[in-house]
């Protein structure tokens, strides 16, 4: 199937799950239990729950790494249990661990490491290569070593490799987890870019990080317990309570307050201010 | 006791082409009862420096003061009880078949009767609220009750220092503020604490000093406010907030903490222009 076919299909089909389960061997509860929800071609979705919520669980049943015990998974049409080789040309996964990942010794060589597998020509290759390195901001890196790089550089190498083999979906499992706050800063720049012209799906525990997404997930106990906008997701706090999620500072200062929601500390201090300005609101 | 780095240097793999000098001069004390806070980005030396604390790493110049006194010449076995270093993802170090057993290995082998096993082993898996998981299979339990598991591991020995690398990474909100939590509960029982973390907020809620890594020196070291209002570029979000707002009010002063900078904005909010 040439890529333009694979485009045009994904296009026109979501990526969608329905009643989907799926239990670990001898595990006592299933790890996903009856979800589902579908996602639009183009949508950026978040997805967030406590550990052991079925995070991790349902990103290895969208790429084919697990087989659903009953439901139904599929993308652009394709079922992944059965057809994972097509699913993850279409679907590329970045994992926690940047560590883990990297497996060439130069930058270049482990971005080309997927096209390789592909088959793909080698001119066509070097292209792919360069574009996919310059579009997560690391043109000039093609000779370093893996090993020398940062945290932050290194998840976009491992980004860059998922972006040379052309996926339409791509599955963000805590990205940032083990990056420092100006590695965190790197990589969500080049997902909240990526995300205007794919579908991206991107779990995590930091709430601050979905505060650019169309819609939230929230898994707790294998079940999906709210399919919800960032928005509504932050001011509902019996829903956050619930599903032991945490407001990022800010907005939870901002919240505790009375005062609508606010992203950055500069949006409230100015809230802040407005308020002594105004009438003298009452703090509670 | 009394923890001093003096001029610690840390070469990694020295005399090859692959010797990286992780530290280069570092001068730190750890204050007895203190929660000391070691900030700084990844590969700034973060991990090498606490593991120079019980000489698990020796310095390749300088010297580590335990009491004054070199840690070189302390019974190494003695140093390592009392200063309890929990490693990064400690989690991945659980291996018995039960979370008891697991908790017991240290106490067993520091030669520890039957009976005062059994009370360590319960104090501290209470003391961490995971004492209901005693029987199960450490396997079977989540990150967060996994890497509380671990801890006890490290606490059973009864160490004076408990040094926690980077404890809260990859947990979810709820678990990190459980471990929080735990170190304010043992800051008050006495124990000294050295808390590694490349997360500002969390740093901010629980340290009494901290130290600032940056390319294997030491950039900034002293109370949070200190440190923080002094460079805001690393500063958690509460104080983000505070300084935006400091130019228009002065009254704001220097809150760090999330509590304390609630009330100080609702005194603004409060308060008539």
């Amino acid at each position: 199937m040439s890529g333009s076919v694979l485009r045009t299909l994904a296009d026109l089909t979501s990526t969608f799950c329905e009643h989907l389960t799926y239990s670990y061997p001898g595990a006592a509860e299933p790890a996903l239990s009856g979800v589902t929800f579908e996602i639009r071609a183009g949508e950026y979705v978040g997805v967030v729950g406590p550990n052991g919520g079925g995070k991790s669980t349902l990103v290895r049943l969208l790429n084919g790494l697990l087989a659903a015990d009953s439901g139904r998974v599929r993308l652009a049409g394709l079922d992944p249990a059965t057809e994972p080789f097509e699913v993850r040309r279409l679907v590329g996964v970045l994992f926690q661990n940047p560590d883990n990942g990297l497996v060439a010794p130069f930058v270049e060589d482990d971005v080309a490491f997927g096209l390789e597998n592909l088959g793909v020509e080698r001119a066509e290759m070097r292209e792919r290569v360069r574009e996919a390195i310059a579009s997560v901001g690391l043109a000039g890196y093609e000779r370093r070593e893996p090993h020398t790089l940062s945290g932050g550089e290194k998840q976009r190498v491992a980004l860059a490799g998922l972006l040379a083999v052309g996926p339409e979906v791509l599955l963000l499992d805590e990205p940032t987890a083990m990056l420092d706050a100006a590695g965190r800063r790197e990589v969500l720049d080049r997902v909240r870019e990526l995300a205007r012209s794919r579908t991206v799906l991107h779990v995590t525990h930091h709430l601050e990080e979905l505060f650019d997404a169309d819609r939230v997930l929230v898994l707790n106990g294998g079940r999906l317990a709210a399919d919800t906008t960032p928005g509504e997701l932050f001011s509902d706090a019996e829903l956050l309570r619930e599903n032991r999620l945490v407001l990022p500072t800010v907005p939870r200062l901002a919240a505790e307050l009375g005062l609508p929601f606010c992203r950055t500390p500069e949006e409230l201090a100015a809230a802040v201010g407005k308020a002594r300005d105004g009438s003298g609101v009452e703090a509670r | 006791m009394r923890i001093e780095l003096e001029g610690v240097r840390h070469v990694y793999s020295p005399g090859t082409p692959f010797a990286v000098e992780a530290l280069k001069d570092v001068s730190l004390g750890v204050e007895a009862g203190e929660v000391l806070g070691v900030i700084g980005g990844t590969g700034s030396g973060k991990s090498t420096l606490v593991q120079h604390l019980n000489l698990l790493l020796a310095p390749t110049a300088g010297r580590v003061l335990v009491d004054g006194e070199d840690a070189r010449s302390v019974d190494r076995a003695d140093l390592r009880r009392r200063v309890g270093l929990v490693f990064q993802s400690p989690e991945q170090a659980l291996f018995a078949p039960t979370v008891e057993e697991d908790v017991a290995f240290a106490p067993q082998r520091l030669g520890l009767g039957e009976e005062e096993v059994r009370r360590r082993v319960r104090e501290t898996l209470e003391l961490l609220g995971a004492w209901h998981l005693a029987t199960r299979s450490p396997f079977a339990l989540s990150g967060g009750e996994k890497r509380r598991v671990a801890i006890a591991g490290v606490l059973a020995m009864g160490p004076e220092v408990l040094v926690l690398d980077e404890p809260t990474a990859g947990l979810d909100p709820h678990a990190r503020s459980e471990l929080i939590d735990l170190v304010v509960r043992l800051k008050a029982s006495g124990m000294t604490v050295v808390f590694v973390s490349h997360d500002l907020d969390e740093v901010a809620e629980v340290a009494d000093r901290v130290c600032v890594l940056e390319g294997g020196e030491v950039r900034a070291v002293g109370p949070p406010a200190d440190v923080f209002y002094a460079d805001p570029s690393m500063a958690p979000e509460t104080m983000r907030v505070a300084a935006a707002l400091g130019g228009a009010c002065p009254a704001v002063g220097r809150p760090v903490r999330y509590r304390e900078t609630l009330s100080v904005l609702g005194r603004v909010m409060g308060a008539a222009p």
